[in-house]
C-alpha cells in the first residue's frame, strides 16, 4: 500500500466522526521505484491531504518531507522528495489504525483489507 | 414432528415460516389428503426409493437452505402451496382437476434436477401472496428489515463472495478480454486521473490507460491477490460502502458488478458511493448485466429466482412473489404428459393466478426466450374467475423475472487446487457435474431490465446521466458529478 492510497482510506465504521486520516502502524516496509513524473505529482498535490501524508511517511521512516507544502510547487528537490514519499514507500506488513475507535485494518502483502465486521455497519 | 397418517409417514416442519408437510408417498391422492388434514401450508412429495427421507426430519428446521433430502440426480418432487382445501378446489375448479394435477406436476418435477427450493413447483394462493414470502435461502427475520443497506444479506455472503472465493483463479484466466466502451472511457480521461474501481475483479481494467493512476478495491480476497500479484494497487473493500474520503478520484469504474447485489437499496448506495468518491465534474462508468440478453440460450442455462430476494414489502398481487416455475430451465418441458392428461384439462386446471408451466402464453415472443418449448394452447381461462388480473400478472410474472442463479462450471482439476470446493460440496453450495467434469457453482445475480439503471442513478442527488446505452447484453451509464457552484 502507499501513501497515496493511505491518502484516501477512511474508516467506515457506523458513527465514527474523525474517520480520516488512518494512523499507520508500519511492520514492513519496502521501497519500489517509480518514474518519476512531475505533472502527476503537481496534479496530486491538490488533491493530497498535506498532514496525512507527512504523518504517514514518518510511520514508514520518511522523515524528509517539509511540514508545509511549499508555496511554489515547481520545485524539483520538493517534487522528489514528494514522489518518494507518496509512490515510491510501500508498506507490505502492519496495520492502519481508526484515530477514533482504534480498530486496526490489517495490511497484509501490501494489501490493506478495510471490510468491516457486521456491528460495525 | 413426524406422524402417521394411514399407512404413510409425514412429517411436518417449518420451511420459510410455512407449515408444511413432507411425505414419501406411493400413491399421491393419499399424501393429498394428509395434507389438508393437516392443513399445512407446503407439501412435497418425493420418490422414496431415491432419497433418505426418513432419516432427516429435523434437518429443515434449523437449515436455512431448503435442500431436500434428494441425492438423487432426478427426484420426484413437487410443492404444492395452498392456504385452505376449499380455496384450492375453487381454484382448480374441483377435486378432480386439481388431483390430475397434482399428479401431473410430480411427474413433470421428477426431471428437476436441482435440490434448491428454486427447482420446485408451487403454487400461491391469493393468501400466500399477501404473505411476505422470503426466498428460504435468506434468513428469516423480521431483523432483515432494519438490518444497515451496508450489511451483506446472506445470498450474497453464499452466491456471491464465496463463490468468487472459490472460483478466482479460474475466473481470472477466463477474463482477460478488454470491453471496448470500457477502454474508450479509460482511455478518454485525462492524463494523470487517479481512477478508482470499484469492484475491479482480477483487475482487468487496473492500468489500462498508463498515464492514469487506478486504485482497485474488491470484496474477494482471493481476486485482490491476483491484482496484487501483478503489481497493482488494490485493497480488499466493500463497493456499497467505500473506505475513501469524498471528491479524492477524478473517475471511478464499476464494471459488471451492481447486479451481485440483492435489493434495489444496496444496488442504489453503490451508485452514490462512487459519485461521492469522485472529485465534482469527474464521471463514473458503470455497467451491469442487462436482463434482455442478446444470446437468448442464455437464459436457459440461469436458474431463474423467486421468491425475490428483497428487503422490502412483496405486497399483494406483486409478481415479485410468485413461483417462476415456467421459467425454470430444469423443469423439462418436454415431460408434459400430453396424453396422460388432455390440453384442454391441462389448461383448465392451472390457475392463472399461479405460476404453472401449463399457463397458456399470452406472448409468443417472450417465451421464444425460453428455449424449450411449451405446448402452446389458447384455450381459455373461461373456468376462473377475474381473468383480467390473472392475464396481468402472467404478463408481469414473464416481463419482472431478474434474479437469477447463473452456474459457474469450475473444473474439477482447479476446484482441487482451490481448495474451497470441498466444503463447498458438503454444505450443499455446490454440485458436481460428472458429465462436464467440473463443480457447479452458482452466483447471484439481479439482472436489469431497460431503464433501471438509468432510474436508479437519476436518483442520485448530485450527479447527473451524461451517456447512457446497451452494448453486448449489458446496461451501461456514465454519470457526471455535479460540479461545485462558482461564487
Amino acid at each position: 500500500m502507499r501513501l497515496i492510497v493511505h491518502n484516501m482510506l477512511t474508516c467506515n465504521i457506523k458513527g465514527v466522526v474523525n474517520k480520516f486520516p488512518l494512523r499507520i502502524e508500519a511492520e514492513k516496509v519496502i521501497k519500489k521505484d517509480v518514474d518519476f513524473n512531475p505533472d502527476f505529482l503537481r496534479h496530486m498535490l491538490a488533491k493530497i491531504e498535506w498532514k496525512a501524508l507527512v504523518d504517514g511517511a514518518r510511520s514508514m521512516g520518511y522523515t524528509e518531507l517539509p511540514d508545509h507544502a511549499p508555496a511554489l510547487e515547481s520545485d524539483e528537490p520538493f517534487l522528489k522528495k514528494f514522489h518518494h514519499a507518496l509512490l515510491e514507500l510501500n508498506l507490505e506488513e502492519g496495520s492502519l489504525v481508526c484515530q477514533e475507535t482504534g480498530r486496526k485494518f490489517p495490511v497484509e502483502k501490501g494489501v490493506p483489507n478495510m471490510l468491516l465486521h457486521e456491528d460495525e455497519v | 414432528m413426524y406422524r402417521w397418517y394411514g399407512s404413510l409417514g409425514v412429517w411436518e416442519y417449518p420451511v420459510n415460516r410455512l407449515r408444511t408437510t413432507v411425505a414419501c408417498p406411493r400413491d399421491s391422492i393419499i399424501t393429498l389428503c394428509s395434507f389438508f388434514r393437516f392443513r399445512s401450508r407446503m407439501i412435497f412429495f418425493f420418490d422414496p426409493t431415491e432419497t433418505h427421507s426418513r432419516d432427516r426430519p429435523t434437518q429443515k428446521e434449523t437449515h436455512r437452505e431448503p435442500t431436500l433430502p434428494i441425492h438423487s440426480p432426478s427426484p420426484l418432487l413437487a410443492v404444492l402451496s395452498f392456504s385452505g382445501f376449499t380455496e384450492a378446489l375453487q381454484i382448480h375448479g374441483g377435486l378432480k382437476p386439481m388431483l390430475l394435477y397434482v399428479l401431473r406436476s410430480i411427474r413433470i418435477s421428477s426431471r428437476a434436477r436441482y435440490p434448491l427450493f428454486s427447482g420446485f413447483i408451487s403454487i400461491a394462493t391469493s393468501k400466500m401472496r399477501d404473505v411476505k414470502v422470503r426466498a428460504n435461502y435468506s434468513k428469516s427475520t423480521d431483523e432483515d428489515e432494519i438490518l444497515s443497506v451496508k450489511s451483506t444479506p446472506e445470498i450474497e455472503k453464499k452466491y456471491v463472495h464465496r463463490v468468487y472465493d472459490a472460483i478466482a483463479p479460474h475466473f481470472s484466466s477466463t477474463r482477460f478480454a478488454k470491453w471496448p466502451k470500457v477502454a474508450a472511457f479509460l482511455d478518454s480521461l485525462p492524463s494523470g486521473s487517479v481512477v478508482l474501481d470499484a469492484g475491479c475483479g482480477n483487475g482487468k481494467y487496473l492500468g489500462l490507460n498508463p498515464s492514469c493512476f487506478f486504485i482497485g478495491c474488491d470484496i474477494s480476497n482471493p481476486l485482490i491477490k491476483i491484482c496484487s500479484d501483478k503489481g497493482q494497487e488494490v485493497l480488499v473493500a466493500d463497493a456499497v460502502n467505500l473506505p475513501y474520503r469524498e471528491g479524492f478520484g477524478d473517475a471511478a469504474i464499476s464494471i459488471a458488478v451492481l447486479h451481485h447485489l440483492s435489493t434495489e437499496n444496496r444496488r442504489k448506495s453503490a451508485i452514490e458511493e462512487l459519485v461521492r468518491v469522485v472529485k465534482p465534474g469527474g464521471f463514473v462508468l458503470i455497467t451491469v448485466w442487462a436482463a434482455e440478453q442478446e444470446d437468448k440460450s442464455l437464459l436457459t442455462k440461469w436458474t431463474p429466482l423467486s421468491p425475490k430476494y428483497v428487503e422490502e414489502w412483496v405486497g399483494p398481487g406483486s409478481p415479485m412473489n410468485s413461483p417462476r416455475v415456467r421459467n425454470n430451465p430444469f423443469f423439462g418441458l418436454e415431460s408434459i404428459p400430453e396424453t396422460e392428461v388432455s390440453m384442454k384439462e391441462q389448461k383448465a386446471e392451472s390457475s392463472p393466478s399461479f405460476g404453472l408451466e401449463s399457463i397458456p402464453e399470452t406472448d409468443e415472443s417472450t417465451r421464444e426466450q425460453k428455449a424449450e418449448s411449451l405446448p402452446e394452447t389458447k384455450d381459455s381461462l373461461g373456468e376462473h374467475k377475474d381473468e383480467n388480473s390473472v392475464e396481468e400478472l402472467l404478463e408481469a410474472m414473464k416481463m419482472n423475472q431478474q434474479e437469477y442463479f447463473v452456474p459457474w462450471h469450475l473444473p474439477y482439476h482447479r476446484a482441487e487446487v482451490s481448495g474451497a470446493s470441498a466444503s463447498a460440496l458438503a454444505s450443499g453450495l455446490a454440485k458436481k457435474d460428472d458429465r462436464k467434469g467440473a463443480v457447479v457453482y452458482n452466483r447471484y445475480y439481479h439482472v436489469f431490465s431497460e431503464g433501471e439503471l438509468e432510474r436508479l442513478a437519476s436518483d442520485v442527488d448530485n450527479a447527473m446521466i451524461v451517456d447512457k446505452f446497451y452494448d453486448k447484453s449489458n446496461w451501461c451509464i456514465v454519470l457526471q458529478k455535479a460540479a461545485l457552484n462558482q461564487d
